[in-house]
């Protein structure tokens, strides 16, 4: 089986909701044992991230330390109700990456504006018990997507090819694209919903 | 009320950042107006959250954690929110837009295309093939019919168009692939304005139209 095989030890891998209560605790202490706890859980992800993306090992090694200054930075601003900490850090990570490589987008993907605005609304929380298990459910149905459809979803996700740039490097047509990465999404929630833990 | 509203490979797309800029810069606006589409923009989020959490692991160098904690201890606090005093648009236009525009759509500077279309190129750095501007349609004014080689995203600012695929009002979208063929209609007393993205040329029918093409640049 696939499951595992990212976690190594998934036994000592803290759940999504260990994650999130780290970052909020962060929050409100500074403490130096919390930073590393969240540190070593998500640095070595952030450099797969990265890495994938397409900076050199020396760079990202430079985003994840930005990314973890910021994480420093806000983390009091953090609301586990609002986002898991995964989320959160991602999207960090996320923007630091199209500032540095995709210069032409970095005003529209700005923390400040993220953090302020795009997830006040309640009606766009998701629900608790949901997004705590989100990525344990990830994981488990990510594999059950057939492969053609997971690779646009990962292309996407890792190396931040656009629709036409996936339809060029695959060879297929861009409605091809654009209609199996939808199939993909639907297939996934389909999935979400039914998957018990 | 929205109706037409943003597929899920486009905010796939937004929230993975690897949609072109100009499309972006659309997304973003509609996402201002709809509150249906940010709340699925965060379940998009939190997909790609997850994935994050579920990838493989690549050993950072072993001083690192210690580099880092020598650099967040030297600084100093930051203030937050300094950001809320930025001036507020005019209503009616969306920040994202604003930030590019710097005025609302009356100090446009129009220009004409054929008689009832003028349009606006947004001083926006597009991705490649790109191109994303502003179009006036005079009431009543019919479109030249045209299919796509790429595609072409449409979001209504005011006013509202029809097409073979339904009516658009303020906030909705359009998304056009190269399967679509239409022939959009300003259909109220209102100047239609869209904001309209293409990221390749346009495929006009007809000869008369092929000869505005080079006037629309796209």
């Amino acid at each position: 089986m696939q499951l595992q095989n990212n976690d190594g030890d998934s036994e000592n891998c803290p759940t999504s909701a260990e994650l999130s209560a780290l970052l909020q605790t962060l929050g409100k202490d500074r403490s130096r044992e919390i930073f590393r706890e969240l540190f070593e859980f998500f640095a070595p992800r952030l450099k797969t991230y990265f890495l994938k993306g397409g900076a050199t090992s020396e760079l990202s090694e430079e985003l994840i330390q930005e990314t973890f200054v910021i994480v420093w930075r806000k983390a009091e601003m953090f609301d586990s109700r609002k986002a898991s900490a995964s989320t959160w850090i991602y999207t960090i990570a996320r923007n630091l990456r199209i500032d540095r490589f995709r210069k032409e987008r970095r005003y529209l993907y700005k923390d400040d504006q993220f953090f302020a605005n795009e997830m006040v609304e309640e009606e766009t929380q998701l629900d608790d018990h949901h997004q705590t298990q989100l990525s344990e459910r990830v994981k488990k149905v990510l594999p059950l997507l057939p492969a053609e459809q997971s690779t646009i979803i990962k292309l996407a996700f890792y190396e931040d090819a656009s629709h036409s740039k996936i339809a060029q490097q695959l060879e297929l047509p861009l409605g091809t694209v654009k209609s199996r990465m939808r199939l993909a999404l639907a297939r996934l929630r389909k999935l979400l919903e039914g998957v018990d833990l | 009320m929205i109706n037409h509203h943003l597929s899920d490979e486009i905010l796939w797309a937004y929230a993975t950042g690897s949609l072109p800029a100009g499309h972006a810069l659309l997304v973003s606006c509609h996402l201002e107006l709809c509150s249906d589409c940010k709340s699925r923009l965060g379940e998009a989020e939190a997909l790609a959250g997850a994935m994050l959490q579920s990838t493989e692991q690549q050993k950072p160098s072993d001083d690192m954690f210690d580099l880092l904690m020598a650099r967040v201890e030297q600084e100093a606090p930051v203030p937050a929110a300094a950001f809320l005093n930025e001036p507020k648009p005019e209503k009616g236009v969306p920040t994202a837009l604003w930030d590019v525009l710097g005025h609302g759509y009356d100090a446009i500077k129009w220009k004409m295309v054929g008689p009832g279309i003028r349009q606006f190129i947004l001083p926006i750095k597009p991705s490649e093939g790109e191109c994303a501007r502003l179009l006036k349609l005079s009431p009543g004014f019919v479109t030249p019919e045209h299919s796509h080689h790429g595609s072409e995203m449409t979001l209504v600012l005011q006013g509202s168009f029809s097409d073979e695929t339904g009516r658009y009002k303020i906030g909705d979208v359009q998304e056009a692939d190269e399967h679509v063929h239409h022939q959009p209609v300003a259909d109220t007393e209102e100047d239609c304005i869209c904001l309209a993205v293409t990221d390749a040329p346009l495929d006009f029918k007809g000869f008369l139209p092929k000869l505005l093409q080079p006037l629309f640049r796209i």
